[in-house]
């Protein structure tokens, strides 16, 4: 296995990338997502797995630079089992044959000596010029032949995807690669928003993933800006935040009834499996209704907490899941202090709030962290399938 | 919606400028001031920032020509196709960004990105006005060098996404595109993805423009000359 040097995808994807596969990280216009390749070549080399990287656009040394500028110090490539074919390599084969079918041909002798001779164990490709020269299946066929040849051989290409789905679709169908991950943005939930796509695995059933990333620290982090936590005063929602982080602040008042009352935000930072997570928790009072919209609208997900011993409270829940539901995000609802007695009927709950068995509805106690990290698992992952 | 003054008094007087959005080809053939005509109306006025993709010259001679010009270098972006391939160890900053040359469209489209995001999270110089969306002129020098390394297909689907983005930030692009090079097919495609178009041509010296798609601007040639990023239209 080789690790594609983000955690939470490795995860994922199952630990990582099975030796031999075929590996596309398709890139949008604009995104900054070559960190992913880098990251896949720094484990490679980390793991001593000598590797050919061919970048017929650069130079080595600019490469180097760009590496060093992107990830840190590492890798260190000048000690590391690494051969390149680079620009200069690319120009000598274009100046010497007329035809676009000598230079594949050339092309693909020279990736064979250099996998024979340096016992490639993981080939790196940035595909664009390649692509446009010999076309999709004839410049991805000078690579997967010498997979074929010697079967270990790992390939992973990256390429600046202007073709959009099709692309994918055809590699996927008739190329038969083994994992595409497409790095996209959208200017939705919020404006500069990039997120990586799960689009295919050949070795697991997963669905299709959609996973939100910054770049920080010389490394991608999967990132889920603001999970929202609303619900009826005094369910317990600075409860739930205050367990799920691992930084968190509350800031709760005396309310009139002698119980503590949340008067402005509640906030939560929890680096969970590899994800840079931010909970919200408002205030439960109508009198702050006005603002739940601003704080749902970057949202990316929603949970509603409810005390499932208060009946009375359903109506008030029931009206926050319209707010929520406007929104077209996913959500859940804890029916939080459900170890107590007199505890509601879950299809109750359901009835009373008018949700469907498509909205998950959890029954827990805030104050048991076990609970509060399930639910949060489960709202990451409904984030991470839904569809941007 | 803001709008761009062009800088030249009769179109901004005939037309107000140019809508947030537009996305301005420049055709010109070679030795016809297409550069400075380009980086007259790229010239950041205060409260605005231009960003400037060069694959002809190095980003220490565009900032020179927008300082010429009267620009404040604060707020002038390079995103520099030409230095890198002989200093590969050269650093990027918030403002001068380097890739490995033309034909890296990856690395073109991250760094207009990364500039774009630097300018909207407000690092981008001291001394920020503050508008929202920080209204960002954006220039293309030229196309025709892209094409001599890129197939036409792909450049065009390259650039249709950047037109869309600018678009969508409410920026003003201007590309420039030398009209004796490339064919009527290749003029044709590049034109599409555009909402107004200057040509220029020279006659006995003398530098004539006409602008199509400006709201209000008849299309009749006009003589001009450039001088210290300032366009004057002669009588």
């Amino acid at each position: 296995m080789i690790s594609t040097g983000i955690n939470g995808l490795d995860e994922m994807l199952g630990s990582g990338i099975p030796d031999g596969s075929r590996i596309l990280y398709s890139l949008e216009p604009g995104v900054d997502g070559q960190l992913f390749m880098i990251s896949t070549l720094s484990c490679a080399l980390a793991k001593k797995r000598p590797c050919l990287v061919v970048l017929p656009n650069t130079t080595v040394d600019a490469f180097r630079n760009d590496v060093q500028r992107m990830y840190g110090a590492r890798p260190d490539l000048a000690l590391a089992p690494v051969t390149f074919f680079d620009s200069v390599d690319w120009e000598r084969i274009q100046k010497g044959s007329k035809s676009p079918e000598g230079r594949a041909r050339e092309l693909q002798a020279r990736i064979r000596k250099l996998c024979r001779e340096h016992d490639v164990d993981v080939i790196f490709v940035y595909f664009d010029l390649l692509n446009e020269e010999f076309g999709t299946d004839a410049a991805a066929a000078i690579f997967t032949s010498a997979q074929e040849r010697e079967k270990k051989i790992t390939l992973v290409i990256e390429h600046l995807n202007l073709e959009g789905e099709q692309l994918l679709d055809h590699v996927i169908r008739d190329l038969n690669f083994d994992l595409v991950l497409a790095i996209r943005s959208s200017f939705r939930p919020f404006p500069q928003f990039n997120y990586f796509t799960l689009v295919h695995t050949s070795w697991a059933d997963l669905p299709a993933r959609s996973v939100p990333f910054i770049i920080g620290e010389g490394r991608v982090i999967p990132y889920i800006p603001r999970i929202v936590v609303t619900g009826p005063a005094s369910s317990g929602k600075s409860t739930f935040v205050l367990n799920a982080a691992d930084d968190g602040h509350s800031v709760d008042r005396m309310a009139q009834e002698g119980s503590m009352t949340t008067v402005a935000l509640d906030f939560g930072w929890i680096r969970w499996k590899d994800f840079d997570i931010t909970l919200y928790g408002t205030p439960g009072q109508e009198r702050f209704d006005s603002l739940l919209p601003s704080y749902l609208g970057h949202a990316m997900g929603a949970l509603l907490v409810i005390d499932a011993t208060n009946a009375d409270q359903l109506p008030r829940a029931r009206l926050l899941i319209e707010m929520i539901a406007r929104r077209r995000i996913p959500f859940a609802v804890a029916a939080n202090k459900s170890d107590l007695p007199g505890t509601l009927d879950p299809g109750l709950i359901r009835r009373s709030l008018a949700i469907g068995d498509e909205i998950p509805l959890y029954q827990i106690s805030a104050i048991r962290k076990s609970d509060v990290n399930f639910v949060l698992e489960s709202l990451v992952d409904s984030i991470t399938q839904f569809r941007y | 919606m803001y709008t761009y003054k062009s800088g030249i008094a009769q179109i901004d007087e005939a037309s107000g400028g140019f809508d947030a959005g537009t996305n301005i080809l420049i055709l010109a053939p070679p030795m016809s001031a297409a550069d400075q005509l380009a980086y007259a109306l790229t010239k950041p006025v205060p409260g605005e920032y231009a960003i400037v993709l060069s694959t002809n010259e190095r980003a220490a001679e565009v900032v020179d020509a927008f300082k010429v010009a009267g620009a404040d270098k604060r707020f002038t972006g390079v995103i520099d196709a030409i230095t890198k391939s002989s200093t590969p160890g050269i650093t990027d900053t918030a403002r001068l960004m380097f890739v490995s040359s033309p034909t890296d469209l990856t690395g073109i489209g991250i760094k207009f990105s990364n500039m774009v995001e630097t300018i909207f999270e407000g690092n981008f110089a001291d001394g920020e006005t503050g508008l929202f969306p920080p209204p960002i002129r954006f220039c293309v020098n030229s196309i025709s060098t892209l094409l001599m390394y890129r197939r036409l297909e792909v450049l065009y689907q390259f650039l249709h996404v950047l037109t869309a983005k600018l678009k969508k930030i409410e920026g003003v692009g201007v590309y420039i595109l030398n009209s004796e090079s490339f064919d009527e097919k290749t003029l044709s495609l590049i034109k599409q993805l555009m909402t107004c178009v200057i040509e220029v041509k020279v006659e006995q010296n003398i530098n004539l423009m006409r602008i199509r798609g400006l709201s209000g601007v008849p299309g009749d040639w006009m003589k001009f000359s450039v001088s210290k990023g300032q366009v004057t239209i002669l009588p």
